[in-house]
């Protein structure tokens, strides 16, 4: 008896406070996409005005543009990062550690640093405008989508490598060795048994650098100068200047709409992470 | 067959690349930390290099609004700490030990989707429900906003070293008559411990330094750090913001290796702990 009770009370005191503070305000948002706008109130009942808004042509260019740059850093992520998790955990031999760890420690520094380094970094009259004009080139990149680009993989690729890192490590040497005794050639032997085996690692790097990269909202705001708006920007301002929390919520329910897509996509890929990781 | 030379000259390649992937990372990072100490121009900051000067680190510390800042996300930090603590630890101690499957799978969701889930949408969510329900936004509701995210982490963390507890030491408690309760305060705990600590100090810098939920939950009486120096950043901001935000690396950095020793003392198995838990996988 009181075995169960502390059973279900471990349970039930997550499952409770998640609930309110993940749950519940996820459903404001889903009732008040339905409801009628107004400035900064909404009256509640039922109307698709919200969601028509925002699949309007504005909008919808901004939703498609979120998409498009979520997937497309994170690719970016993976395949700037899978040789490095490659080298770190394939042939890093006893210095796997250190390297793995030279990763970890950017993924945990600070978030603003990082991002406050590009604006110097890529304005012109920067460090690497002096560096290019050495050579007669030239570097004005910020305020541009490209400069959102290079910030967003910039953050998200240690995430990526270490994901990537975990599953690689754990590969077990005899079905290299298996391979290449059956006459694999190196390439056959990363293609057939290496890749498919990595799988999980980048199905997981996806997972962690997509998804989260469809909400972005500091990023896109400090280096792309207001030019290339991403979803996350346009709710924040429906929520904030525009005072349209209707509109806003169906652009919450919408983008939650997209995670859940790619998390379903990707998650069936993760499948065997666990195992390895654990 | 490939020859040594050839696998030779493939493995430079890969370690060039992992250097300047190294190079990609480190880089930005000292640029910040040089960039606070840049004198700038006229109390701006300067996309040139115009001089040393360490001035900016006093101009930061006398500024009332950084000062405001700085001990918000303390104290927000602190508490969220210790909420996340307990609930995440109820949370991971489940995630391993609940005896339903189905409560675990369920467990598990709510933990990853956490880990992945724009904060964008949890900031404006909870500041939707906040509003709707006249909830004034203060310190509480700043802490509520900043604990999923960090008891997910928490979980986590706990999860992986229950995960590699010896199974036996609680049967010989059980055996030798302790207790469900007695055997979890004397024989689980203390070997828990230093992952507790651990994952206090990771949801501390989690918390300490996120930016887009404080963002949503600020206002013009409670800011945290990050949320004024990420709108400074936004119009020409003056070289104490960067002497700031440096500062604010140097703190998170200190936290986060206090985490990796404890956790590495913690792992006698010399298994890589720590980040390695952070990283979702499937159900368990």
């Amino acid at each position: 008896m009181i075995r169960r009770l502390g059973d279900h009370a471990t349970a039930a005191l997550p499952i409770a406070w998640l609930t309110v503070l993940f749950l519940v305000p996820i459903g404001f948002a889903v009732v008040f996409s339905f409801g009628h706008a107004g400035f900064g109130s909404v009256r509640l009942g039922f109307t698709l005005d919200n969601y028509a808004d925002a699949l309007s042509s504005l909008y919808l260019q901004t939703f498609l543009r979120t998409i498009v740059f979520a997937v497309g850093c994170s690719a970016l992520c993976i395949l700037l990062g899978f040789p490095v998790a490659y080298a770190i955990g394939r042939r890093g031999g006893r210095f796997a550690r250190v390297a793995l760890a030279l990763i970890v420690v950017p993924y945990l520094a600070s978030f603003l640093v990082k991002v406050m380094a590009w604006q110097v970094l890529l304005s012109r009259g920067g460090p690497l405008d002096a560096l290019a004009g050495l050579v007669g080139g030239r570097v004005d990149l910020l305020d541009s989508p490209v400069a959102v680009v290079i910030g967003t993989v910039y953050v998200y690729l240690p995430i990526a490598v270490i994901a990537m890192t975990i599953v690689l490590q754990r590969i077990p040497p005899e079905l290299l060795q298996a391979s290449r005794d059956l006459g694999a050639s190196p390439r056959t032997t990363f293609l057939r048994v290496t890749l498919p085996l990595a799988r999980p690692g980048i199905a997981t790097a996806a997972l962690l650098t997509a998804v989260p990269m469809l909400g972005e909202l500091v990023i896109p705001q400090l280096l792309g100068g207001g030019k290339g708006l991403l979803m996350g920007q346009a709710i924040a301002t429906q929520y904030g200047q525009s005072q349209n929390y209707a509109l806003g919520s169906a652009m919450v329910v919408l983008l939650v709409l997209a995670v859940g897509v790619l998390v379903a996509i990707l998650v069936r890929l993760t499948r065997g992470f666990d195992r390895v990781a654990a | 067959m490939i020859g040594p030379r050839r696998r030779r000259a493939f493995a430079a390649v890969l370690w060039a690349w992992t250097a300047i992937v190294l190079v990609f990372l480190y880089a930005p990072i000292a640029t910040s930390v040089v960039y606070a100490f840049n004198q700038g121009v006229e109390g701006r900051q300067t996309s040139a290099f115009t001089g040393w000067t360490a001035q900016w680190f006093g101009a930061a510390f006398a500024d009332d609004s950084l000062q405001q800042g700085a001990v918000t996300s303390v104290v927000a930090a602190f508490w969220t700490a210790l909420v996340s603590v307990i609930v995440g630890f109820a949370l991971g101690f489940a995630l391993v030990r609940h005896p339903s499957r189905m409560v675990r799978r369920v467990l598990a969701a709510f933990t990853y989707a956490l880990l992945v889930v724009p904060e964008t949408v949890i900031g404006v969510a909870l500041l939707l429900m906040y509003s709707e329900t006249h909830i004034p936004l203060g310190l509480a509701t700043l802490v509520a906003g900043h604990s999923p995210l960090s008891i997910s982490v928490v979980a986590l963390v706990i999860r992986a070293r229950l995960l590699t507890l010896d199974p036996y030491l609680e049967e010989a408690s059980a055996d030798l008559g302790a207790g469900r309760l007695r055997t979890l305060v004397s024989i689980v705990l203390p070997q828990l411990g230093p992952s507790l600590a651990a994952a206090a100090l990771l949801a501390y810098t989690f918390s300490f330094d996120d930016v887009v939920i404080s963002n949503f939950l600020s206002t013009a009486q409670l800011s945290t750090l990050p949320v004024y120096l990420y709108g400074s950043l936004q119009y020409g901001p003056s070289p104490k913001v960067y002497a700031a935000t440096a500062m604010l690396f140097a703190v998170s950095l200190l936290l986060v290796a206090i985490a990796a020793v404890v956790l590495r003392a913690a792992s006698r198995r010399g298994r890589g702990a720590g980040v390695r838990e952070l990283v979702p996988g499937g159900t368990a």
